[in-house]
């Protein structure tokens, strides 16, 4: 049975998990994540997904933007553990190909356990009525404010209702990410286990898998699109232009280290929203 | 496509898993100083994500958020800082750095709120009075710590200061040994109390006699952040004169081996005395050097000293120990402190703790000196407990940390001062907000480390994992998150609990850490009012 579930998180309601509030007690602390962390280091992305699974299941979830990092993760734990959830934020403004995209994967995996997560429409409704749809234009605080209303409040509060989650962050995509263990204590959301598998893999290599299996993947990428976010805030990059061109090109005191790369998943994007714009409420 | 660590890769593999490796390859962070003039130019926004990084080997960090000011760490090799550097430094804060600063755990000072533009005119400040940044952040080696009254204190066992100042012009800025697998950090001190924590430095050289001769016995593999580790002995004897070629041998060991490049989250010393064990690298520098040391083990080291209060030099002079509350200096008091101590005829020295110290006092100026310091808002009186808590940077600068730090432990200290009043001095208290440990709390008697939890509501609030049974008293132990995600408005009820119990049932002069590691996990829990996370953990499974 394919389902794109419902958008409230999995403490919700779904049968096996623990009511809203619930504190699980299973956790890593940072000993144990800091110790697995180096033991995990060379080890491929499925044994770290087996460990987690066996841990975890079922408050576990695969976080993807439906970039390729994330389609890689989502072939491979469909093959180990069809009956795992994935998230995804559905920020009310993705391009219609990442739309088209999730359709494709929905064919393909039919098992696929996937929740698409939307943003309150009050708070999307107080935002417009206040700002405008497109607001982002306008300044630095508007972007992230748009940012946490469509994209970072939903996340925290699927996140409240799980023990683990996993990302495809990679240490190959930016400079600052070099750093990225394959598990860690996420301290950003209720100190709940992240693990990313991919860390130690690069650009090639994710590539290279999506082709020998057969992965589909966003048509935006043959359009010259390097990174893949909200339609009005994302745009193809030329060859030699930098990375950071292609995602809130018009802006100009942004947080660095943001830019082309700048992923919900880091925990970052939210150090930096708080900095500027305050705790978040909705 | 695994890469399994016991084989040794190739620098292909290295440069294609590990970019740091490539941007230090790219280009020398060294030379950034160089590049400034035409980043300024530029301007901020134009410069490229790798510079910023490269920055780094300069001592420059972003401050909290992302948009345009840095923090800068000038590095005190030993803590030892003379008058007009001092001035030099409070100049450059109340010029550039809105009058901030702050002492650190590895005697360095940090100032905040940098612009670019500035940068110029900072370095040649520093140049002028012979300080560097060089290497003080960046895969290079790191300030080299000492006893901050290394040739003054009665007890010491010898001067180890011509060595950690050798070791410093050796290796600051060094090309070769700023391009490192990751940050070095080395402790190098003849305290009797071996007060620099060489326990948790990848290299520590304790000073020690050996038939009336000075030498180093050492120490390697230590460190926190994520994956702490207490260092372990090497086992043998080092000559003073051998110290600095010891150094280099150990260094160039690991960094010449590829192992130790591919992945940062194995780069670090201690993973390589993870593998091959102390006696590995005793084998591998012998063979390097093409000789043999004599076998020699340490003698266990006195508890840790913090060097506050007034202590008689041997020289008669005095010197004077001043509890820096978080440590927390501005740009005024380095100023006034540097005037204070040139009139006495003394330098300033910075420790472990963050606090300072005040040297070459003699004693018909103590009155003056404590009259001066209560002036400038640094009592002497400030409790010891006060003096012995050390938070990390955190809220408002640091971009990891995800809570209260240095605010958290100001009304923490008040809380156990108005308890418990001097009943609780000796208790060391640490506190960082983020894993990566700069305020070693995993080795305080009570640690604290910032994280979050979510309200029934699912509002997030600031909480704190609890550390207890970790302490540099010897031997130095690690400690464990026995309560954890305490959220920050409960801390305080776990925390009088804790201190409560041991005042209460301690005997004679026992330490808090005796007090934990003969209390179990359920004994500590009934005196901080929760149940303690293994047993919570026992718990759970059990249903």
């Amino acid at each position: 049975m394919s389902g794109v579930g419902s958008t409230e998180p999995p403490n919700s309601g779904g049968a096996g998990f623990a009511g809203a509030g619930a504190e699980s007690v299973e956790l890593l602390d940072d000993l144990e994540a800091g110790e697995l962390s180096v033991e995990f280091e060379g080890e491929e992305p499925e044994v770290v997904l087996e460990w987690a699974i066996e841990r975890f299941a079922p408050r576990i979830a695969l976080s993807t933007a439906f970039q390729t990092d994330g389609a890689v993760l989502l072939h491979m734990i469909h093959e180990l553990d069809p009956s795992l959830r994935l998230f995804s934020v559905d920020t009310g403004r993705l391009p219609a190909e990442t739309y088209d995209l999730i359709e494709r994967m929905r064919e393909r995996y039919p098992e696929l356990q996937l929740d698409l997560l939307s943003p309150k429409a009050p708070a999307v409704n107080a935002m417009v009525r206040r700002h405008g749809p497109n607001l982002f234009y306008r300044s630095v605080e508007n972007r992230l404010l748009c940012c946490q209303v469509r994209k970072v409040l939903p996340l925290q509060r699927y996140l409240a209702g799980l023990d683990a989650w996993i990302t495809g962050l990679r240490r190959d995509q930016w400079a600052t990410r070099s750093d990225i263990r394959k598990v860690e204590i996420d301290h950003d959301h209720g100190a709940i286990v992240k693990l990313n598998p991919l860390a130690e893999w690069t650009e090639d290599e994710v590539w290279e898998y999506v082709r020998e299996h057969d992965v589909p993947y966003n048509e935006l990428y043959d359009k010259g699109y390097t990174s893949i976010g909200c339609a009005p805030c994302t745009r193809p990059t030329q060859a030699g232009e930098d990375l950071r061109a292609g995602r809130w090109w018009w802006e100009t005191n942004a947080p660095k280290e943001c830019g082309i790369h700048c992923a919900i998943e880091t925990g970052g994007l939210e150090h930096e929203l708080r900095a500027l714009v305050g705790e978040g409420d909705d | 496509m695994a890469h399994k660590a016991s084989d040794t890769p190739t620098l292909d593999l290295v440069l294609r898993r590990n970019s740091v490796e490539r941007l230090k390859r790219e280009k020398s962070p060294l030379g950034m100083l160089d590049e400034l003039p035409a980043l300024i130019a530029a301007g901020y926004e134009q410069v490229a994500e790798e510079d910023i990084v490269r920055l780094k080997w300069w001592g420059l960090y972003h401050d909290k958020p992302k948009i345009g000011t840095f923090m800068l760490r000038i590095k005190l090799a030993g803590g030892i800082v003379a008058p007009a550097q001092l001035r030099a430094i409070g100049e450059i804060s109340n010029l550039y750095g809105r009058g901030e600063g702050e002492l650190t755990t590895r005697q360095n000072v940090q100032l905040h709120y940098l612009g670019l533009g500035a940068l110029p005119d900072v370095f040649e400040r520093l140049r002028a009075v012979s300080l560097t940044s060089a290497g003080a952040c960046g895969d290079t080696v790191r300030n080299i710590t000492g006893c901050p009254v290394a040739g003054l204190a009665h007890h010491e066992l010898f001067d180890p200061t011509p060595v950690l100042q050798e070791a410093a012009e050796f290796l600051y800025g060094h090309p070769t040994y700023s391009d490192l697998p990751r940050k070095h950090k080395i402790s190098i001190t003849a305290c009797a109390d071996s007060c620099a924590a060489p326990e948790i430095n990848c290299i520590g050289l304790v000073g020690a006699l050996r038939d009336g001769e000075e030498g180093f016995g050492v120490l390697v593999g230590g460190g926190l952040s994520s994956v702490p580790r207490i260092a372990r002995e090497l086992g043998i004897w080092v000559p003073k004169d051998e110290a600095v070629a010891v150094l280099v041998a150990i260094l160039d060991e690991w960094r010449e081996d590829l192992r130790y490049r591919v992945s940062r989250v194995k780069a670090r010393l201690k993973f390589m005395v993870d593998d091959i064990g102390p006696e590995g690298v005793r084998e591998q520098i012998e063979k390097r050097l093409a000789r043999t040391f004599d076998d020699f083990v340490l003698p266990r080291a006195a508890a840790p000293g913090n060097h506050l209060g007034v202590h008689a030099q041997r020289d008669g002079r005095f010197y004077v120990g001043v509890p820096v509350h978080l440590g927390l200096i501005s740009g005024q008091q380095m100023i006034e402190l540097a005037e204070l101590a040139g009139r006495v005829g003394g330098d300033i020295r910075l420790t472990r703790q963050q606090n300072l110290i005040l040297t070459n006092v003699a004693e018909r100026d103590l009155d003056v000196v404590s009259e001066s310091l209560a002036a400038l808002a640094l009592p002497l009186e400030a409790g010891r407990l006060r003096g012995d808590a050390i938070a990390c940077t955190g809220e408002p600068h640091c971009n990891f940390s995800v809570t209260e730090t240095k605010t958290r432990m100001d009304a923490l200290v008040q809380l156990v001062e108005d308890r418990f009043g001097r009943d609780a001095d000796g208790l060391r208290l640490h506190l960082d907000g983020c894993p990566h440990a700069c305020a070693q709390h995993w080795v305080g008697d009570l640690g604290f480390q910032g994280t979050t939890v979510r309200d029934a509501e699912g509002k997030r609030l600031q909480a704190y994992d609890v550390f207890v049974r970790g302490s540099l008293d010897r031997p130095a132990a690690i400690g464990r998150p026995v309560f954890r995600r305490v959220p920050t408005d409960e801390l305080d009820a776990v925390v009088v609990g804790l201190v409560e119990g041991w005042v209460t049932a301690r005997c004679e002069e026992e330490s808090f850490r005796s007090f934990c590691d003969r209390s179990s996990d359920d004994e500590l829990a009934r005196l901080a009012g929760r149940e303690a996370h293994e047993r919570r953990r026992l718990d759970g499974a059990a249903k």
